[in-house]
């Protein structure tokens, strides 16, 4: 699941892994359209996290479509 | 009663509900945004993120103690709501930190980033922020 934090919350793409690997059309333009996503958000600065229960956030640079949960989160400037 | 005495009343009436409604309004927003989606959405990223744990100190204690991944001895306070992340190190306020996304977001979705970015990212955090040092 790819998650953008936005002023709405987040907004959220999913895709099903194993149909993924099966080739399914669907889930395979899910993970495109996420990977377009993540694209367009880094461009505008943003950082991405991948996000798995009971570890540390770690920080990616490449869209990873077998990520349980990727985070991404606006640039940030000091207050 | 005349019916100009009854149109006097209930302008009366609307001038006063005309001066309640802003303070009812000020007074109920915090627990109306509650329940908006963004803030609903954000608070189901946050249990998501968080371990139990995390999440009641959260609750309870009103802020989430992000320990530094690189100085075993400096421990992050993000409060539940706006406002300065405390940098504490060997139990004592060190620092003040201020740092916010260029786009506004939930209350929710805040500590999440704050909790993330430190984690991951803790340099570059470090370095972004504005620091306000806590002298004794």
């Amino acid at each position: 699941m790819l998650r953008v934090m936005s002023r709405r919350g987040d907004d959220r793409v999913t895709w099903d892994g194993q149909k993924v690997q099966a080739g399914d059309p669907e889930a395979m333009a899910a993970v495109r359209e996420a990977e377009r996503i993540f694209a367009q958000e880094r461009a505008k600065g943003a950082t991405a996290f991948r996000v798995e229960p009971g570890k540390p956030a770690q920080r990616i640079e490449q869209f990873d479509h077998t990520a349980e949960q990727i985070v991404i989160v606006p640039r940030v400037v000091g207050g | 009663m005349s019916f100009i005495t009854q149109v006097l009343t209930a302008l009366g009436w609307i001038v006063v509900a005309l001066a309640v409604l802003p303070m009812l309004w000020l007074l109920f927003q915090p627990y109306l945004k509650g329940w908006s989606r963004a803030e609903r959405r954000a608070a189901d990223l946050l249990r998501d993120a968080l371990t139990p744990e995390q999440f009641r100190q959260l609750v309870w204690r009103g802020y989430l103690e992000v320990p530094s991944p690189t100085e075993p001895q400096r421990v992050y306070r993000v409060p539940r709501t706006r406002g300065y992340i405390q940098v504490i190190e060997n139990g004592r306020a060190v620092m003040r930190l201020c740092v916010q996304p260029v786009e506004c977001l939930p209350d929710a979705d805040l500590v999440v980033l704050h909790k993330l970015m430190i984690e991951a990212n803790e340099e570059h955090y470090l370095q972004k922020a504005n620091k306000y040092v806590c002298l004794d």
